[in-house]
Order: structure tokens, then C-alpha cells, then sequence
């Protein structure tokens, strides 16, 4: 299966550059998933259909979902919340509601549901692409990262607990069974790391985040920037691709988009066209070993499948 | 003689297990610590610690009773370590 992201600043075209480019894939044969990861949704605008957050038919071999990330956040807190409260029947001593009202708007929850929403559609059989359109740069970056930063946590906590079980061990050799009282119940500790759930735990969200880490940096995953012809828009597709290339992600195509190209253009906005003519070749040319794809400013926004399928044809193949 | 026999027996296993909690009463101390330092690392985030991304957090959160219940009766004791010291070395 290839998975393609579309990053770059808000209002560049992300969209419908993702929302042409899958349905090219679906013309040429693939059974392409688009997914809008993106919480400001407009992939429905794009498809001129109403696209709502289960995945649905919008084209041939083309499905279309909207993400709903905060619905995402607070089905897992549910189902977190109920998973605790089988498990510790104590739990209550704890105020763990207490923990969920933080938990909802705890820092990283929403890349952390957004690298969930990512993990899962990519791992739904029958699909050969996933086109992902994802939310402005910074929240991107952070959820293309998030892998390799949980990793190298995931990895010390693990030492940490090895070394814990270890401890338990040696009570365990001289006493017999470790048993400990919580909240007033008398609970008996492995110190089997085969047994020990929080040592289950990391060792299987490692086994994920390497998956999806080596997924990141793949040959199977197109990470693609969409931009325009602007000063701003050229510094921060720079930062993108050096921040990417830090955590060994690759960007594989730049799609300019939405410049001048006209033949006899009005004198009011002729200074424009030679800023962004600038701008277009201090990219090509500051920009080594990524491919540069045009897309000149179109005088309609393509709406629905045959528009987009024409910009496909037109600018993106 | 049996009740002799036995009420000997059961003063021995008493003997024995007094004996076998003070040979592990420090390394019991010591494995309180390391479940306080991992709970601090990893429940940080409620104290304002700097924390693990939260997807870590979130996937052993409901394994963690135990760790958050040493942490709390750890920060609780936190006001007088220096007898909590004095009593890890049976000071009176």
C-alpha cells in the first residue's frame, strides 16, 4: 500500500491538491482511500459531496472520511475511563474523573489522536493508497515525529522497568510472591515481565511506534509539501524539509501552487508576477533533489470529481 | 507434645518471616523509589513535570495503581523525610 501526505500552510491549496491527486489514483485503478486529518474539514467542498467522519463511497474505487479528531479523543478517554474502572475496582479513591477532565486537554492529545486516526487507516485492508490531508505544518510535523520521540521515551521506560521487576525479583526470592496493598486491597505483583502489564504495554505501543516509524520513512510513503509562490511559504517549505529530514522522512515532490501565469497580465499586478517569478526561481534553485511541480492559479476552484480529475491530468501526474 | 510441636513450628515460620522482611526492608525502599521515580516520570503531567508524549501516558495509564499509590504516600511523607530516613536505618 503507498501512503501520501500533503503538508503546508494553511489556505495553500492542501486540499485540493490531495483531493485531485486521489482521484487520479482511483482513475488510474487504485482503490484509494482520501482522509481528511486536517480538524478545519473541506475535503466535502472539494468533492462537492457532503463527507462525514465514517468512510464513504464518493467515486469509483474513490473512498472520502472527515476525521472528527475531538470525537476521536473522547471515544478513547471513554474507553480508557471504562477499561480502568473494570480493571481497579479501587479506582474511585482516585478521582479519575478528575484525571480524564486534564486528560481531554492535556498537551499532545490531539497529535497523539491524530497519529491514532493515521495508524488506523492505514492498517484497513483493501486499499492500495491512502491519501492523507493533513492539518497546517507545525501539528503535521509533530504528528510525522511523534514516532520517533515516543520511541526513545518508550525505550528508557522500558530500561526503567526492567529494572524495577529486577528489584521485585530479589523481594520476591527471599519472601515469596510480592504482595502489595492498594488502596486497602491486597494485590499480588509479578515480577515477570511477561506478566507485568505495564511492561506489556510499552513492549507492544513499541512494536506500533516502530511500525508506523519505519512506515514514516518508507519507500511506500509519499510526504509531499504544498505551497505558493512566496517568501513566507518558500522559508517554511525549507523548515519542513529540514525538520522531516531530522526524523529521516523524506519529501519527495513540492507542488507550487496557486501563482501568475498569464501571457498579458493587468499592470496593477504585474509587480506581484515578478515577486512571485522571484520567489519560484530562488526555489528551484535553493531546493536541490526535490522534484518542483507548477500549478498556475486556475481561474475556477475545481469542484467535484471531473474538475479535480482535470487538474490531476493537467498539473500533477 | 504435638501443641508443643506445633505452637514451635509456627514461632519458627513467625521468626523466619520477621527475619526474611528485614533482610528486604531496604531493597523494599529501594523498589518504592524506583515506582515513585517511574509514576513522577510518567504522571508528571498532573504536577506540571515535563512528561512522556501522551500516547505513552495513555497506553499504561490503566496499569498504574499502584505506581500513582506509592507516589501519593510518598509526596504525602514528603514533609518529613529526614524521619523517613532515620526510620530506613531503624534510628530511633
Amino acid at each position: 500500500m503507498k501512503v501520501y501526505f500533503f503538508l503546508g500552510k494553511g489556505g495553500v491549496g492542501k486540499t485540493t491538491v490531495s483531493a485531485a491527486w486521489s482521484a487520479g489514483l482511483a482513475e488510474s485503478g487504485l482503490k484509494t482511500l482520501v482522509a481528511s486529518i486536517d480538524p478545519a474539514h473541506n475535503l466535502g467542498d472539494a468533492f462537492a459531496v457532503r463527507i462525514g467522519d465514517r468512510i464513504m463511497h464518493v467515486g469509483d474505487n474513490l473512498d472520502a472520511v472527515e476525521v472528527n479528531i475531538e470525537d476521536m479523543i473522547r471515544a478513547y478517554l471513554d474507553d480508557l475511563s471504562a477499561k480502568m474502572k473494570n480493571t481497579y475496582r479501587y479506582l474511585s479513591a482516585m478521582n479519575i474523573d478528575g484525571y480524564f477532565d486534564i486528560l481531554k486537554n492535556s498537551p499532545g492529545i490531539e497529535e497523539y489522536a491524530t497519529m491514532e486516526a493515521i495508524k488506523k487507516f492505514v492498517a484497513l485492508k483493501g486499499y492500495d493508497a491512502v491519501v492523507f490531508d493533513t492539518p497546517p505544518t507545525g501539528m503535521t510535523i509533530r504528528v510525522l515525529a511523534m514516532p520517533r520521540v515516543s520511541l526513545l521515551w518508550t525505550d528508557q521506560l522500558i530500561k526503567m522497568r526492567k529494572r524495577i521487576l529486577s528489584t521485585r525479583g530479589m523481594v520476591e526470592n527471599v519472601q515469596g510472591k510480592f504482595e502489595a496493598e492498594v488502596d486497602g486491597e491486597r494485590v499480588v505483583l509479578s515480577s515477570s515481565e511477561k506478566e507485568d502489564p505495564i511492561m506489556q504495554e510499552l513492549v507492544s505501543y513499541r512494536e506500533e511506534l516502530r511500525a508506523l516509524r519505519d512506515m514514516f520513512s518508507s519507500e511506500q510513503s509519499y510526504v509531499n509539501i504544498v505551497t505558493m509562490a512566496e517568501d513566507l511559504a518558500l522559508f517554511e517549505t525549507k523548515r519542513i524539509i529540514e525538520s522531516l529530514g531530522t526524523f529521516k522522512i523524506r519529501v519527495r515532490t513540492i507542488f507550487l501552487n496557486k501563482f501568475f501565469a498569464m501571457a498579458n497580465p493587468p499592470e496593477e499586478i504585474k509587480g506581484k508576477i515578478e515577486e512571485q517569478e522571484g520567489v519560484i526561481k530562488r526555489m528551484k534553485a535553493e531546493i536541490r533533489g526535490i522534484e518542483v511541480k507548477d500549478i498556475p492559479l486556475l481561474r475556477k476552484s475545481p469542484r467535484g470529481i471531473d474538475e479535480l480529475l482535470h487538474v490531476y491530468s493537467k498539473y500533477l501526474v | 507434645m504435638r501443641r508443643l510441636l506445633d505452637s514451635l513450628k509456627k514461632s519458627f515460620k513467625t521468626f523466619d518471616k520477621g527475619m526474611r522482611e528485614d533482610a528486604t526492608s531496604l531493597i523494599r525502599k529501594q523498589l518504592d523509589e524506583e515506582e515513585n521515580i517511574f509514576a513522577l516520570l510518567t504522571m508528571g503531567v498532573f504536577s506540571g513535570i515535563p512528561s512522556p508524549p501522551t500516547g505513552v501516558v495513555l497506553r499504561i495509564l490503566p496499569h498504574m495503581s499502584r505506581e500513582i499509590s506509592v507516589m501519593t504516600r510518598r509526596s504525602a511523607g514528603l514533609d518529613d523525610v529526614f524521619a523517613q530516613t532515620l526510620g530506613t536505618f531503624d534510628i530511633d
